[in-house]
């Protein structure tokens, strides 16, 4: 492990930004916080959570993966050298959790030339980073165990810095990143992921909801209720970590030439299962709710999770977001308090 | 609009759309919010979860409905008819806010004369709501201290469009809902920047911020302005007369910018006829549409993500939108656009950023003369009127006194959809839009997800008609007008009464402004796409 100076940080990344494409949350005119590439300026650590989460490095919400010109088609594989700075733990499960899932099986070539090229540097959190974050019940933080390159622990004046991979270690090699007694530190970090854990409140609701489901006794009245509400807009996907459903479309670009693009879909939406017939083995929204919450607490796959709770990482946007609150958070409720 | 113009002095939504939060109740009507303005759909269900009561008056059962404590399924282009017989109860059991109606108000003996004749079981004859219902509906608006109107198309969409919003306006003013927060007339609009539009002057008859071209003075401060002599003082054509004039012949070139008559007119066939009559037709789009099909020169123009300005929304928000990607080809902002052809005409225009535009607008339009770019880029939009830099915008309209002194009751008497049903057509076809779709699809229909789930025409009918003519769901059936003829899927459905169809404009493969009935509203020229006679049957 090795110690940086606060006053120290954004050189480092001006540094970085030499070599890598640094992306880093920075403070707009308006207040609004948005990661985009470094620039001293703006940067700021009071940041939060992350509006979205970085999936979308990995899975663009829409990306061309071939093009067709000239009567052959070519094939569109790109990744280049970035550094995300400031992940959350959270975020870095779901992103494993995807990465997994894109891995195995057939591994997805257009996430995996991406993923590869990317460094993840996460910023530990102290605590909740608003009410609705309960990644101490799912198991993906408030502090990353791994599949990250570096994690910074914020003591104040100065960070522990802790390597996780050969890549990371390479960023932190030189000045100014100091050396530092590696027991200390090991203390040190333990003294601050253990206040962390302890700040952010277990929600007891979300393994009471899991068993309830695995049992069936969950009555359907819970997903009208949500159903009833839901207006489609398919935003709880697009804004989780492990969300990774897409569709794929062509397109005649001219007589000739043509694109196939994969975009983000959302099972949300009532195309997304209907068959060919017509038939739609999820036709109402209350059915297709339903899919969706099963699928982060019920009908997950045992390897994808890795150490996690279950296929959600309690990163709390979905409650932050639905306009009219069906997120993780309330549906777990809903079901507890049934 | 312009009925609101004439009631209030001020042809816009009166609140704000975060106002729906703290409403107590809402009367709904002529909307499918959470369709069509979803994320105030959102603010209402939300509203009710917190015990806020809702007054649905929509013929069709739209998602709304099942959160309405009393849903009233008047008979379509009954809208005015209803509407007295709520006043005409409020007056009767005397719930009508007297203080209000006497201190803010003018007009009201004429309104009391003119709904006294509209009582529940002469109501309930014309719209087919029963009087209990009416009661209730009439009580729970009066009684609520914060109590929401909210409208759109449903109630603007017809030849007595103007009268269905003058009446609107009774209501809220006759039981004091105008004026203070969460409380309002509260017109929807269907597009992100049809209130700019309008307040920008595109309309026939006033420059930007509703001034009048037929007023000298004003004509005086833009020609200054402008650095011109004899700017037109004659009012304009509205669209549904351009296309009478040019099928006539009486007009001769048309320059169209992101609009598609083609499908969204009424009547479409005789679009197309007026549109070929023209010497010359310049369509500028982002897209190919059916119209830019049959222009003489089309101009590609940016879309939204390719362009920086402002857009003023329905609740006379101005915000600011940055540029976020280059566009494509040859593609220019609108504003270019519209300079290089100037230029060219002779008359040069020296803007050279969206920002310079802002500024004229800033000098020449009192109610947005505080609405500066310095202010946009830093805050989230700001409402006008906003008539100095220090001012902080206007969530609610009418506070202590109307814009135009005294509120007007404009007492309108109940006038039946042109078109009525008969032995031949009998069905009435009533037309709107889809979640999915943007009006003529030229945008939405191109994004492969929003046409998977609409990815085809539509009619709603009700299972008991559909019985009876033997069509089941998904069955091909043929809607035919005095007009014209479509033909389209059926969905069998319980959200249309009996008797009525549904469809949208969406589609080129069944274009229903085939159908529609060109008439229109004479004060705002509004067609009335919410009602005209069809026949229906099952076709292969």
């Amino acid at each position: 492990m090795k110690i940086l100076a606060r006053k120290d940080l954004a050189d480092v990344l001006k540094n970085w930004s030499d070599s890598y494409d640094v992306f880093a949350p920075g403070i707009k005119e308006t207040g609004d916080i948005i990661f985009d590439r470094f620039d001293a300026d703006t940067f700021t650590l009071d940041y939060g959570k992350p509006s979205l989460p970085q999936k979308s490095e990995f899975l663009p919400q829409s990306e061309v993966i071939f093009e067709m010109k000239e009567g052959e088609y070519r094939e569109v594989l790109a990744g280049n050298g970035k550094v995300l700075f400031g992940m959350r733990a959270c975020d870095v499960m779901g992103m494993r959790q995807s990465g997994n899932f894109m891995g195995r099986d057939v591994a997805d070539p257009y996430y995996k030339a991406k993923e590869e090229e990317v460094l993840r540097v996460v910023m530990a959190c102290s605590g909740p980073q608003n009410e609705t974050c309960f990644c101490t019940t799912v198991g993906s933080g408030p502090s990353a165990e791994r599949g990250f390159d570096l994690q910074f622990y914020d003591l104040g004046d100065e960070f522990l810095v802790e390597a996780g991979s050969e890549r990371g270690k390479q960023l932190i090699d030189d000045d100014p990143f100091e050396a530092v007694d590696d027991a200390e530190a090991g203390t040190r970090k333990e003294k601050f992921t253990e206040q962390a854990s302890m700040a952010v409140e277990k929600v007891p609701a979300v393994r009471e909801a899991m068993e309830r489901l695995r049992d069936g006794s969950v009555s359907e009245t819970v997903w009208d209720y949500f159903g009833r509400k839901c207006i489609i807009c398919g935003g709880c996907a697009f804004v989780c970590p492990t969300c990774t459903c897409f569709n794929v479309s062509d397109y005649v670009t001219k007589r000739g030439e043509g694109l196939r693009v994969r975009s983000w879909d959302a099972c949300l939406f009532g195309g997304f299962t209907r068959e060919a017939s017509g038939h739609n083995p999820r036709g109402t929204q209350a059915l297709r709710v339903k899919r969706r919450h099963e699928h982060k607490l019920l009908y997950f796959n045992e390897t994808d999770i890795l150490e996690g709770l279950c296929g959600c990482v309690g990163c709390g946007r979905c409650s932050d977001y639905c306009p009219v609150h069906i997120g993780t958070l309330e549906v777990v409720q809903a079901i507890a308090e049934e | 609009m312009a009925g609101l113009a004439a009631a209030f002095g001020s042809g816009a939504m009166t609140n704000s759309i975060a106002e729906v939060e703290e409403a107590e109740l809402f009367f709904i009507t002529g909307t499918n919010t959470t369709a069509q303005h979803p994320l105030i759909g959102t603010r209402i269900i939300n509203a009710t979860e917190r015990g806020a009561k809702i007054i649905l008056a929509d013929p069709r059962k739209i998602q709304l409905a099942d959160y309405a404590d009393i849903h009233l399924r008047h008979n379509i282009g009954t809208d005015v008819a209803l509407l007295n017989g709520i006043m005409n109860i409020i007056i009767e059991e005397d719930i009508y806010d007297r203080e209000y109606v006497e201190e803010r108000t003018e007009n009201f003996d004429q309104l009391k004369a003119v709904v006294g004749r509209y009582t529940p079981r002469v109501v309930e004859q014309i719209t087919g709501v029963r009087a209990s219902d009416l009661e209730d509906a009439a009580r729970a608006y009066a009684t609520t201290e914060k109590a929401m109107l909210l409208y759109a198309m449903g109630i603007t969409q017809h030849a007595t469009g103007t009268d269905n919003v003058k009446t609107c306006a009774n209501l809220a003013m006759l039981t004091g809902h105008v004026g203070r927060p969460s409380t309002g007339v509260n017109p929807l609009r269907g597009q992100n920047n049809v209130q700019g539009a309008c307040d920008m002057g595109g309309l026939p008859n006033v420059f930007s911020g509703y001034q009048q071209v037929a007023n000298e003075e004003v004509r005086k401060k833009f020609e200054e302005a402008w650095g011109v002599e004899n700017l037109d003082g004659k009012v304009g054509l509205t669209i549904t007369k351009m296309m009478a004039a040019a099928q006539k012949g009486d007009l001769n070139a048309l320059y169209i910018m992101g609009e598609n008559p083609m499908l969204s007119d009424p009547d479409s066939s005789h679009i197309e006829l007026a549109l070929s009559n023209l010497d010359f037709l310049v369509v500028q789009d982002i897209f190919l549409s059916e119209t830019a099909r049959l222009a003489d020169v089309v101009l590609p123009a940016t879309s939204f993500a390719e362009k920086s300005g402002t857009y003023t929304n329905t609740e006379r928000k101005v915000q600011i939108a940055h540029k976020a990607i280059d566009p494509p080809g040859s593609a220019m902002d609108d504003w270019q656009i519209v300079c290089e052809v100037s230029r060219r005409s002779g008359y040069p225009m020296h803007y050279g950023s969206t920002g310079e535009i802002l500024k004229e607008i800033n000098e020449l339009t009192p109610s947005y003369a505080g609405i500066t770019r310095e202010r946009l880029v830093t805050g989230y939009g700001l409402q006008w009127p906003c008539p100095t830099e220090e001012h902080p915008g206007t969530p609610y309209l009418h506070k202590g006194k109307f814009t135009k002194g005294l509120g007007s009751f404009l007492p309108c008497d109940f006038k039946p959809v042109s078109e009525v049903p008969d032995e031949e057509y009998d069905f009435l076809l009533t037309t709107g839009r889809v979640y999915y779709h943007f009006h003529t699809g030229t945008m939405t229909r191109r994004i492969s997800i929003l046409d998977r789930e609409a990815p085809e025409p539509l009619v709603e009918i009700n299972p008991d008609d559909a019985r009876r003519l033997g069509i089941r769901n998904n069955d091909g059936i043929e809607l035919i007008s005095r007009r014209g003829a479509i033909k389209a899927k059926a969905e069998v459905t319980d959200r249309v009464p009996q008797r009525v169809v549904f469809s949208t404009f969406h589609f080129h493969e069944a274009p229903v402004n085939l159908l529609t009935n060109p008439v229109f509203d004479p004060v705002s020229g509004i067609p009335e796409y919410k009602g005209c006679a069809v026949r229906v049957r099952r076709c292969a």
